[in-house]
């Protein structure tokens, strides 16, 4: 399927493969652990690698900082030439590290001198894994919902439907908000994490049950969901294996684009404090920090896990269209005659 | 008479349009009694109403449907689904369309099976490959794990009735089981239905095709506008018609 996507539907493919084996990698190719901090490091800027020693190429290294405040009394970080520590390759199964005291900040640090590099593939186990949970469990009952209503019709249709409809006439976010506050506030990460991964099904499921329903409504009047009837095959037989199957080609490329959705629901309830929680970092609250304007200005770095969330949403909309295009191919050309 | 299936004054209405108008006739057991008449004359309604599958917008309006001694029409759904395809097959006009593109024909026939008898798995296999081979398929195997479309045209109606007959049911509804086909492949559909009836299976034979008739039916329903304007043994109506409209048809026929 992939080798069938246009050349713009390849690269954001691999684009997000990257990522994701970026993010299940994330302990051996970052190095340092999402917490570990160190203050006199605040804000400090991304760490310049040295290729050159007195214009010899030597084993790279990075010089140490020192900390100087300017005239504004403002924090400035400079180049501590007496100090150097070498970059070690695969050294206590990481695969870049420095000798402490020195620190390598390859994308900057934040307020607590954490890592930045380190802290957004540590947050994007959570950010790229908590919108295809979400979209998982709002597939499965996205499926199983419209399903039914499309298949039974009738009474069983208009109230299933009329529930949807409930979900989809409040304002995601809003409901998002309200469903994160019946949560209990003392969860522990792991808790806050499945929380949010229901919350966000819970807004979406109704959407795609809606349109499994339309297409359900249509194949049930196919001659072989008719003659499975006639043969006394179960009903939930017939809607399983006769009937969702043939909405698949659809399912698939929706649930591209709307893990990208569920991607930007968590950034969203992160950045207002309601998502995952400091030290554990998502592209979310890691985004946080850069709410005051005031450290965007002097360290315009900590503004980088949008740019993440910006390409992960990019990509997972773009191989959403590849998909559709490659299984409706008639889906185009229909289009440009209008 | 020992009756298998008796339909008594049946009604079937779409709003205030009558499409089968107080229809009765009996099906014996063993027998083959055609359903004829033109397009729109009813007799598909009446074949979906015994299996009390006929569209939403229609209504059984009065009528019974004694089959097995139990009125059809009072059964549960429940009821209703433990005798469809196990006491009742039925065979399309369309096979292709009748059989999911998405899976094989054997895969379609053990869900049939398993729908309504415990066999293991390994029993269903057999029985499947048993009921491909008596409607003398030439490779059971084969067709067992080909596709819908893989077959060719009578194959995959030879299929269809292997399908019907799988949980071997007393009753066979076969909706115009040839009009598609060419006329070899219709002396050879025509021929399995024999057989079957050597096996005490009766057979409701809804069709257009008097030549089928001629061939198999014992007896002949004969539909107009959903009104039985004649009924009676096949080659007696065919012989000598009475009514002016199955007069009409035996013509067109000859």
């Amino acid at each position: 399927m992939i080798a069938k996507f246009s050349l713009t539907g390849k690269i954001c493919f691999w684009i997000l493969v990257l990522m994701y084996a970026a993010a299940i990698f994330a302990n051996f190719i970052c190095p340092y652990h999402y917490d570990d901090e160190d203050r006199d490091y605040s804000y400090c800027p991304p760490t310049a690698v040295e290729f050159k020693d007195h214009d010899r190429w030597v084993h790279p290294f990075v010089y140490g900082r020192r900390l100087t405040f300017n005239e504004v009394h403002r924090r400035v970080y400079v180049k501590d030439f007496t100090q150097k520590y070498e970059l070690h390759l695969f050294k206590m199964g990481r695969l870049l590290s420095v000798d402490a005291p020195g620190r390598f900040y390859l994308w900057g640090a934040d307020a607590r001198g954490r890592d930045l590099f380190s802290r957004i593939w540590y947050g994007a186990r959570i950010s790229l894994s908590i919108g295809i949970f979400g979209v998982l469990i709002s597939f499965i009952l996205g499926l199983i919902i419209g399903g039914i209503a499309g298949y039974y019709g009738g009474w069983i249709d208009q109230v299933l439907m009329r529930i949807c409809e409930m979900f989809m006439m409040i304002p995601g976010f809003y409901l998002m908000l309200a469903l994160r506050a019946v949560v209990p506030e003392n969860f522990n990460s792991l808790e806050v994490y499945a929380s949010v991964v229901v919350i966000l099904a819970l807004i979406g499921w109704a959407s795609l049950a809606r349109i499994i329903r339309g297409m359900a409504l249509s194949v049930r009047e196919r001659d072989y969901v008719l003659a499975a009837k006639t043969f006394g095959v179960p009903d939930i037989v017939i809607i399983v294996k006769h009937v969702l199957p043939q909405t698949i080609s659809y399912s698939l490329a929706s649930l591209m684009l709307t893990v990208s959705s569920y991607i930007l629901a968590e950034a969203g309830l992160s950045v207002v404090g309601l998502g995952i929680q400091d030290p554990i970092p998502s592209w979310g609250n890691l985004l946080s920090d850069a709410m005051q304007i005031v450290p965007v200005i002097f360290a315009p770095w900590i503004l980088l896990p949008g740019l993440f969330i910006f390409i992960a949403v990019v990509c997972f909309n773009v191989v959403g269209d590849s998909i559709r295009d490659v299984l409706d191919p008639t889906f185009n050309e229909s289009s440009t005659n209008l | 008479m020992n009756e298998l299936l008796t339909i008594k004054d049946l009604t079937v209405a779409v709003g205030e349009k009558l499409l089968v108008n107080q229809a009765s006739f009996e099906v014996s057991q063993g027998k083959i009694v055609a359903i004829a008449g033109g397009s729109g004359s009813g007799k598909t309604t009446i074949g979906l109403s015994i299996l009390n599958l006929l569209p939403a917008a229609l209504r059984i309006a009065r009528g019974q449907i004694i089959f097995e001694g139990q009125d059809l029409l009072r059964l549960n759904s429940q009821e209703l689904r433990e005798r469809r395809g196990a006491r009742i097959g039925m065979v399309f006009q369309e096979p292709l369309s009748a059989f999911d593109p998405l899976f094989t024909i054997g895969q379609q026939i053990d869900e049939v099976l398993a729908a309504h008898t415990s066999m293991t798995k390994q029993e269903r296999y057999q029985q499947t490959l048993e009921v491909l081979s008596q409607v003398e398929l030439p490779d059971p195997k084969r067709a067992f794990q080909s596709y819908p479309h893989q077959l060719s045209g009578g194959m995959r109606q030879r299929a269809m009735i292997a399908q019907a007959i799988a949980c071997s049911p007393s009753l066979i509804i076969a909706d115009e089981p040839t009009s598609n086909l060419d006329v070899t492949l219709q002396v050879k559909i025509n021929a399995i239905f024999k057989v079957l009836k050597t096996k005490n299976i009766s057979t409701l034979l809804i069709t257009h095709d008097l030549g089928m008739i001629n061939q198999l039916a014992d007896e002949v329903v004969i539909l107009r506008q959903g009104n039985v304007v004649e009924k009676g043994s096949a080659s007696q109506v065919i012989a000598t018609p009475i009514d002016p409209y199955t007069r009409q048809l035996v013509e067109a026929f000859q």
